[in-house]
């Protein structure tokens, strides 16, 4: 074989080649009905011009908290799917309380009302 | 003793009842209607974490979790007081009108989550368990402290209380960043043994521990890291007030008590601790104790809002509390914890009767204290003249017995400059504690000045944080006894 590397040097170039194409593709046979809202760059919902010092809902600010929480979880799933063979049933009953834990705390949120956005 | 995850949830029924009552309350709050259950569900399960805790006394001492905590009589002492403390809240709480705007549910499952905190902060022996258990503390506090909505002092004082607490906590994790650096591990014993072999920098360990203190400075007052305290205490609701000026504190010192003793000191004949070779570290707590008691004291003097001013008070009581660290013997030690119970009973009884008038009031200045003696309220005012004067350390109460213990440490350890300032700051404070007895029971009412009414859930509360304070100002042989037994650090 060559050198080992080389595969992962054709995942780029594979990589490379899916993306141009569906670039040209979309632009080739995708239908085209621009409004102003559309052409606009995408900045999750906020206005992407304009004063950087304007009042924006702190609704952003809860669902970036709520995320943080719920995504950190799974950093502790990772090491815990990986060494599930050898922490055996005391490992699941530990990682079952863990997330019972953190099933409380998404029934808490959503029936406080946290993650409906009117 | 030194035990694996498993092994150690046997010796860890206090922490589990009370986290289980945690998860129940958010569960309870969810599905229940009637909130006025929350309050006695959490009082029960603090008791059940109590009795749990009492029952671990006379079992093995040692480490848990892979020496993460530590069993033995010191940490079992704190979860007492801590737990102790958040019971006397919750009832406070109960009577409180101003608790009653807050979201129950809430407010009873983050009090008893920060009680968790004081847990660990008085239990752990590793600097990661140490720092988690303060910021733990420390969110809750936060999270308690604002908890008044649309109520713009509430929502002042917690904002600068996470600020103040963001910048304290974070000197305190780069203070432990050069400890590791240092010794290369993050273990209370292992730290202890490089650092005593003497090849660290004096200067680099002098300038760690005073990055480590701004973090326990900041939960235990001491100047120069007590700035948020007054306008925290002032803005808090007054049972969160009484929380932290008690809880909060004693688990700052628990927390102290544990690094600067077991963590870097060596345990030498006679109940004499050897601190580290070269560095000048107790006589700086000298001067920062000094310095923390005359401040509280002289602010204390001009204040007009009563929260306020026990704040300052609390500052001042801080300072007494760490003159038993200063003389790095058991001695003090012991005098510390038995301030800790003492402090706890009358600073709670303080506050309970600031709850009682600002219920009848509305208000927390000096003047809304105007002859209430005379206007229905002759047994509060009795009581608070007993907590004041407790507070100010007059025979034949529970703070005289403190502070006397406190004072002969500190004489005979020869730090006779420092027993002469603490005389003076303890003459000092009179003033302002009898300046509210003054106004109490020799200024007359004005015809304006309402009609103050307990609630029958208050009354015997008083009575309860009332009668210790007298007597253990006349017998105090059993509450000795327990500090004293309560002073067995495991080591190794």
């Amino acid at each position: 074989m060559t050198h080992p590397y080389f595969p992962v040097l054709m995942i780029f170039l594979f990589a490379g080649v899916i993306v141009v194409s569906f670039l040209f593709i979309a632009q080739l046979v995708g239908p085209k009905r621009p409004n102003p809202i559309k052409s606009e760059p995408f900045e999750s919902g906020n206005p992407p011009k304009g004063d950087a010092r304007i009042r924006f809902s702190v609704k952003f600010y809860m669902v970036a908290m709520l995320f943080l929480i719920f995504d950190l979880e799974v950093v502790f799933l990772y090491p815990w799917a990986i060494l599930f063979r050898r922490l055996g049933l005391f490992g699941l009953v530990e990682m079952g309380i863990f997330l019972s834990v953190l099933i409380i705390g998404f029934i808490y949120v959503w029936r406080k009302g946290a993650l409906e956005w009117e | 003793m030194d035990l694996t995850n498993l092994e150690s949830l046997k010796y860890f029924y206090p922490e589990i009842i009370l986290s289980g009552t945690v998860l129940l309350l958010v569960i309870l709050d969810l599905v229940i209607q009637n909130k006025r259950v929350l309050a006695p569900f959490a009082a029960l399960g603090c008791l059940l974490s109590l009795g749990a805790t009492l029952q671990l006394y006379g079992t093995s001492e040692g480490w848990l979790f892979h020496r993460m905590v530590v069993l033995d009589n010191f940490s079992l002492f704190f979860k007492v007081v801590s737990l102790l403390a958040v019971l006397l809240v919750i009832w406070m709480s109960v009577g409180c009108h101003e608790i009653r705007q807050i979201y129950q549910g809430e407010y009873y499952t983050v009090l008893l989550a920060s009680t968790l905190g004081m847990f660990f902060m008085a239990s752990s022996t590793n600097l990661l368990m140490a720092y988690l258990s303060l910021e733990l503390v420390s969110l809750t506090s936060y999270i308690l402290t604002g908890s008044l909505h649309h109520n713009r002092r509430s929502s002042e004082a917690a904002l600068k209380y996470l600020i103040y607490g963001g910048v304290a906590s974070g000197s305190m994790i780069y203070g432990m960043s050069w400890i590791f650096g240092m010794t290369g591990s993050l273990d209370y014993a292992v730290i202890r043994e490089v650092l005593h072999q003497g090849e660290a920098n004096r200067l680099t360990l002098f300038m760690a521990f005073l990055f480590i203190l701004s973090g326990f400075g900041y939960k235990a007052v001491f100047v120069p890291f007590h700035m948020w305290s007054p306008d925290v205490y002032e803005g808090a609701p007054t049972p969160i007030t009484a929380f932290l000026s008690v809880g909060s504190n004693a688990a700052g010192v628990a927390i102290m008590i544990r690094f600067f003793f077991p963590a870097v000191s060596h345990l030498g004949e006679g109940g004499n601790w050897d601190f580290i070779p070269g560095v000048e570290w107790p006589h700086f707590l000298l001067m920062v104790s000094m310095v923390t008691m005359t401040l509280g004291n002289l602010c204390a003097l001009g204040q007009q809002n009563v929260k306020r001013l026990l704040a300052y008070s609390g500052i001042a009581h801080a300072g007494y509390i760490l003159m038993g660290l200063v003389v790095l013997n058991n001695i003090g030690l012991r005098a510390m914890l038995f301030y800790i119970v003492v402090y706890l009973i009358m600073n709670l009884g303080a506050f309970l009767v600031v709850i009682i008038v600002s219920n009848a009031t509305g208000r927390e200045d000096i003047e809304a204290y105007r002859g209430l003696a005379w206007r229905g309220a002759a047994v509060p005012a009795t009581c608070m003249a007993i907590f004041l004067f407790s507070l100010a350390g007059l025979p034949p109460l529970a703070g005289f017995v403190g502070k006397f213990f406190l004072f002969a440490a500190v004489i005979k350890g020869e730090f006779y400059f420092l027993a002469v300032v603490a005389i003076i700051n303890s003459v000092i404070s009179l003033y302002y504690y009898a300046l509210i007895v003054k106004t109490m029971f020799l200024d007359f009412p004005e015809p304006t000045d309402q009609e103050v009414a307990m609630t029958p859930t208050v009354f015997p509360l008083l009575l309860i944080l009332a009668i210790p304070t007298v007597f253990f100002g006349i017998y105090w042989g059993p509450l000795f006894h327990y500090t004293n037994q309560s002073l067995g650090f495991f080591i190794k």
